[in-house]
């Protein structure tokens, strides 16, 4: 029996399905994503785990205990609303001390804790500004304090880190796992920041127009996508046009344009495929040493790496070359690009190319 | 915003300058130690304010008029909450109706208005009292009361309930730890529109009033209607007076332009 399980929630509104029969165990302690393009359910989701959306069908279980039904104070999670959701006529203390009121908390104990989580989210000097005295970045701190505070046994934040700069959106997602580990939380987050979800998630929830398309741990998500959508969505990813030949062990793939063919473990369905492979699985040498050649036709400095397009054959294909040495050729200059087949992904050719 | 020309500046001068100059003068006569509507070129009197004040009849009509407005005010505020709450948050039957049965008493003619309630209470023998010219009040008013509160509930953002919801919070809890203190703005603004409308209606109060609960404005009236002295300049500059120290109270707690073209 797993801590929480959703099974098979479905919500509509008119008919359309905002979220169609989604279904999912957490374990206990478990840190899951929800990652997904803007308007695919996320929200709607994660509301009827925290009893603010009802379901219009399926059911909600915590342990043992049938929760789909559960008024939203009854159910004692932790939530951290899309829009912050903080009280405007209260201060940053008062907004954070009003779960533990709702506890009856003595009123030392209270400001004990407050002040301990206040200091956690690095708030404490700002405890008696009003939420509208502060910024985006700070609003989200509060609204994270406040689900905190209260020690809910499951935590859900929606996108909780949405508005932070990159620096303190990392340091509070350390923070985030830091803290979810240490009290053991359970914790469902939705995000549509695809590293923000494979950083910190022990597995991550894929969602596309309302359903789940895949379940996977970070590194399974981003290895072994399901789906063109999701290799493109999930970092960044390279597509060949390519035929298959099924057989007993496995395919025979030919990349189209270019003679290549080699064997997949893979089994997509049908003749016509995508080979897709990252650009980081991608390496640029001689123009003659390479598996294919091609003329380089734009650089990108990123800093701690670089990003070449090179036109070959098959098509444009993206290397990321680490900055490491000398940069990579200039534009113009003929390259050769070199991968092992082992590192490619064959999926039935889709529309998200 | 785009800068006015100069033709426009003197046009938006001129408009301004219409409206604000009978009050002008009329606050000045009261000021005027002659027996006529004069000028006080020569002498500034306070004779016409003492006169004011010593004159039984209006001072009873000033206080009945408070205690009207006062009252009438905090009955459709008792009135409007609900009802706003109801038809923002509900949908149900005949709730485009509500709306408009409460925003009905700004399109109906006071006058109108002012004979139907006549009508009905000589049928139910009820002319003259104090109670059912309260209930009229209340009602003539209600449409500013609603505006408002309807405008800060459609403004607020729901999920601060939400999250005072999850956070343990029971119904009744929430209604008045959350939704009570971020209405405050739209109720205290509307209940302060609804004394100031309350206080200086007289279309209608001049039919439903009785000798007895006479208001400042229908008292006004009748006086005006026999004799014309500065006096009446003195109760006018004193009802405007009122009227500016209740605007701008009102615009020193909420902002007068948020509440009056407010969102919503
Ligand atoms: N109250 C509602 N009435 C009608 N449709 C709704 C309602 N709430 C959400 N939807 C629809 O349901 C779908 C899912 O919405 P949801 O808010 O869950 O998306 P989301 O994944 O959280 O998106 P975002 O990343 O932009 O926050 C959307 O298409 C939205 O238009
Ligand atoms: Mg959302």
């Amino acid at each position: 029996m797993s801590f929480l399980s959703v099974r098979n929630v479905s919500k509509y509104y008119g008919p359309v399905a905002a979220v169609d029969s989604f279904g999912l165990d957490v374990e206990k302690g478990e840190f899951i994503s929800l990652l997904g393009p803007s308007g695919c359910g996320k929200t709607t989701t994660l509301q009827m785990v925290a009893g603010l959306v009802r379901p219009s069908a399926g059911t909600i279980m915590m342990g043992e205990r049938d929760i789909t039904h559960l008024p939203p104070p009854q159910r004692e999670l932790g939530v951290v609303f899309q829009s912050y959701a903080l009280f405007p006529h209260m201060t940053v203390a008062e907004n954070v001390s009003f779960g533990l009121e709702m506890r009856k908390v003595a009123k030392a104990e209270r400001d004990r804790r407050v002040k301990d989580i206040l200091a956690l989210v690095h708030l404490l000097a700002l405890a008696d500004r009003y939420p509208r005295e502060m910024s985006g970045g700070q609003r989200q701190r509060v609204a994270i304090a406040r689900a905190l505070v209260i020690n809910p046994p499951v935590l859900l934040l929606d996108e909780p880190l949405s508005n932070l700069d990159a620096q303190l959106r990392e340091e509070m997602q350390f923070e985030l796992r830091r803290i979810q580990q240490v009290v053991g939380i359970t914790t469902i987050m939705v995000t549509h920041d695809q590293s923000e979800a494979l950083s910190i998630s022990d597995r991550v929830v894929v969602m596309e127009q309302g359903r789940i398309t895949q379940v996977d741990t970070p590194y399974e998500l981003y290895e072994r996508p399901r789906n063109p959508f999701i290799s493109s969505f999930v970092g960044k990813s390279n597509f060949l046009a390519a035929t298959a030949e099924h057989h007993a062990g496995g395919a025979t793939i030919s990349i189209g344009n270019t003679g290549i063919t080699f064997q997949a473990n893979d089994r997509p369905k049908g003749k016509h495929v995508s080979v897709f492979i990252r650009p980081e699985k991608l390496r640029l040498t001689a123009p003659s040493e390479g598996q294919i050649e091609g003329t380089v036709t734009s650089r990108y400095f990123m800093g701690n790496q670089w990003l070449v397009s090179a036109k070959t054959p098959a098509g444009t294909l993206s290397v990321a070359v680490q900055n490491f040495g000398a940069p990579p050729p200039p534009i113009g200059e003929k390259v050769g690009l070199v991968w092992r087949n082992d590192d490619c992904r064959v999926l039935a050719a889709g529309a998200a190319e | 915003m785009q800068r006015n020309g100069p033709v426009a500046l003197i046009f938006h001068s001129l408009v301004v300058a219409f409206m604000l100059a009978p009050m002008v003068v009329v606050c000045l006569v009261a000021f005027t130690p002659e027996n006529t509507l004069t000028m006080p070129w020569n002498s500034l009197s306070l004779r016409w304010f003492e006169a004011v004040f010593e004159h039984a009849d209006f001072m009873a009509s000033f206080w009945n008029s408070v205690r009207l407005a006062l009252l009438s005010a905090t009955i459709s505020t008792f009135l409007a909450v609900p009802a706003a709450l109801a038809i923002t948050r509900y949908e149900f039957r005949g709730r485009d109706a509500l709306n408009a049965l409460f925003l009905s008493p700004l399109i109906i003619p006071h006058l109108v208005l002012g004979v139907a309630f006549l009508r009905l209470f000589s049928l139910m023998g009820a002319t003259g009292s104090f109670a059912w010219l309260v209930a009229t009040h209340a009602i003539v008013v209600s449409p500013y009361t609603l505006r408002l509160i309807l405008a800060s509930l459609t403004s607020m953002d729901r999920n601060a309930e939400n999250a005072a919801r999850t956070l343990g919070a029971g119904e009744w809890t929430v209604f008045c730890r959350i939704t009570m203190p971020l209405l405050l703005p739209g109720i205290s603004g509307g209940w302060l529109l609804a004394f100031i409308n309350s206080f200086d209606e007289l279309t209608m109060s001049i039919f439903v009033t009785s000798p007895s609960t006479v208001t400042l404005p229908v008292r006004m009236y009748m006086y005006a209607s026999e004799s014309i002295d500065p006096m009446m300049a003195a109760v006018s500059a004193l009802m405007i007076a009122v009227a500016t120290v209740t605007m701008i109270v009102l615009d020193r707690m909420f902002g007068l332009d948020r509440l009056l073209v407010g969102k919503g």
